[in-house]
């Protein structure tokens, strides 16, 4: 009997571990199929090396106004959030009792579940007002608003990655330290960044790919001019592109299909990234 | 505990299930439609089909939407419509998703109708042999500035090449315009360049010059009114529906000396302008035939009418 239970429960989990790797698989190739039109039409040279995106007017193909935009965004994003999320992160594993950690983590959390069109909202209304207001911008959407609310969304992700990892070193070193008579800000500075600077970095670059995929809050903040980014300037990141474009394309057009390979491209990049922290990683842990 | 997670996999499989069995019958149905047609003579009591899809062009949702509620609360089940019909609930969705989508989502077949905020192009009319057009109204596009706009206090008439100019980004500062004006950025706002409203303000008024590159590009009509009712500085097209939400925060300057009134737009001078088009292909069926009579009746333009656009009589 408990066999054959157990039998039922190995080929249900099978199935389901199936049918989720085949979606994967679909959602890729489908992007796929759908771009092959647009590769076959506009060369690397132009979508790749391009400087202008107009895609109904001069019918010019250029992805990289909008992947310099996206790795720009992006980059400020961790860069704002990155000191803030260990920096809050060494607070929370030496600075606060246990109890509290837990209800202040759960907070933190909850940013993480704030749907991201009301923080591309209170960006809109707030934010961009703020940089008008204070740094003498004609208009305040910008690379900077971008990358600010982007970093507000990412901290949770870093402060709950590193805060385990400091968890994990402070069981292995922190009663050895304390022993030796180090000081607890020694201990942090010494031991535990440079214990946790694999698991920090593998974390950057996972909230880095995510950023690169967030499309509803940047798109309300950035002003999607599909020009090259400057920090106080106007730009468009890929998801915006596709989110603004993809509804009223013609359908089965190079323009429709050019969306499609924005996506490839966008998908690609963030697989690579993937890739190096999982590489990473496994140094990391050996 | 054991049993707890089988029990657990069990119902996530359910839940996976029940997903697949509420998609299919939206997707499968459309397909029933034409299945319909070779079968002349049968009763057609068994496929009574209480859904109508729509799907399409984000201004004329909300119209759409509007209406439909309206339908249903007055009428709940389709025999009250007409009597020869079955006793079902009336189920009519609006999914909005752009101009683009609305064809293609009647060429895929997986909606009844499509909502087109432009005409339908030579390119997709192929695609759609048998195309229906239906006029719900017309939205006009006017050229809205902040009420504190001062170029308000020199002129409230823009010519066509003035606004060429100024989308274009030859007139960089609102100083190009007239000497008077003080040295600001001219900020332009536009709606998403693939879009319908885009496509009409290109073809209507700039032709073949492309707007300037690092314009902003708004996510909808709403948050384009936004950026003029935030910002001083800038202008962009604002639909005539939308400007008359907010009157008061947002002041429209004439074109070529025509004010954007209704009275212009229906007889045609005002020159932005875009029909508002539910789209089909075949035949409707009876009850998609009774929805749309009562979406060309006067209760339904009356409600195309307090949305702000211009109903078409």
């Amino acid at each position: 009997m408990k066999e054959y239970k157990e039998k039922i429960f190995k080929s249900l989990i099978t199935i389901g571990a199936i049918l989720s790797s085949i979606l994967v698989l679909l959602v890729f190739f489908y992007i796929l199929k759908e771009s092959i039109p647009f590769f076959r039409e506009v060369q690397i040279k132009e979508y790749l090396f391009g400087d202008t995106w107009s895609p109904l007017g001069t019918e010019k193909y250029s992805f990289l106004p909008m992947i310099l935009a996206t790795l720009y965004v992006s980059f400020l994003a961790i860069f704002i959030a990155t000191p803030l999320g260990v920096g809050c992160a060494l607070f929370l594993s030496f600075h606060v009792n246990k109890k509290y950690t837990k209800i202040l983590l759960s907070f933190i959390d909850m940013i993480a579940g704030i749907p991201s069109v009301i923080f591309g909202f209170v960006g809109l209304i707030i934010l961009v007002k703020f940089l008008e207001n204070n740094l003498n911008m004609a208009t305040g959407e910008s690379v900077l608003a971008g990358g600010m609310l982007l970093a507000v969304m990412l901290f949770p992700y870093i402060v709950t990655g590193c805060t385990e990892t400091f968890e994990k070193g402070k069981m292995k070193y922190y009663t050895a330290s304390l022993s030796l008579g180090v000081s607890k800000w020694y201990t942090m500075r010494k031991v535990m960044l440079p214990f946790g600077a694999n698991s920090i970095f593998v974390n950057m670059l996972l909230a880095f790919s995510r950023a690169m995929g967030e499309t509803m809050a940047v798109m309300m903040v950035t002003g999607n001019s599909p020009i090259f980014p400057r920090l106080l300037g106007r730009a468009e990141t890929i998801p915006s592109l596709i989110a603004l474009e993809m509804g009223t394309s013609t359908y089965k057009s190079i323009h429709y299909s050019s969306l499609y390979a924005a996506g490839l491209i966008l998908i690609i990049i963030i697989l690579i990234i993937q890739f190096i922290a999982h590489k990473i990683n496994k140094i990391g842990s050996r | 505990m054991k049993k707890f997670n089988v029990l657990g996999i069990f119902l996530i499989l359910l839940m996976v299930l029940a997903g697949c069995s509420t998609e299919k019958p939206a997707a499968a149905e459309p397909n029933a439609a034409p299945a319909e047609t070779p079968v002349v003579e049968e009763p057609k009591e068994d496929e009574f089909n209480p859904q109508i899809l729509f799907n399409g062009s984000s201004t004329l949702a909300p119209v759409m939407a509007s209406i439909s509620t309206n339908f249903i609360e007055g009428n709940v089940t389709w025999d009250k419509v007409d009597a020869s019909f079955p006793e079902k609930n009336i189920a009519i969705y609006v999914s909005a998703g752009g101009s683009g989508q609305g064809v293609k989502s009647v060429i895929d077949q997986t909606s009844d109708f499509g909502m087109v905020a432009r005409t339908v192009k030579d390119t997709e009319k192929e695609q759609l042999p048998e195309l229906k057009e239906f006029k719900v109204g017309i939205d006009a596009l006017t050229l809205g500035v902040n009420p504190n706009n001062p170029v308000l206090t020199v002129k409230n008439n823009l010519t066509k090449d003035e606004i060429i100019k100024i989308f274009s980004g030859e007139f960089k500062t609102w100083k190009d315009l007239d000497a008077s004006l003080p040295d600001k950025e001219i900020i332009v706002v536009t709606r998403d360049i693939g879009g319908g409203a885009h496509e009409v303000f290109q073809s209507k008024v700039m032709g073949d010059v492309q707007v300037k590159a690092d314009a902003i590009q708004a996510p909808s009509m709403g948050a384009l009114v936004t950026k003029i009712i935030e910002n001083e500085y800038a202008i962009g097209y604002a639909s005539f529906g939308v400007v008359n939400q907010n009157i008061g925060k947002v002041t429209t300057l004439s074109v070529d000396g025509v004010e954007a009134s209704e009275e212009n737009i229906i007889n045609g001078s005002y020159i932005i302008q875009r029909p508002l088009i539910a789209i089909f292909n075949g035949e409707l069926t009876a009850p998609q035939q009774a929805f749309m009579d009562y979406v060309m009746s006067e209760e339904g333009l009356a409600v195309v009418e307090s949305m702000g656009f211009v109903p078409v009589k």
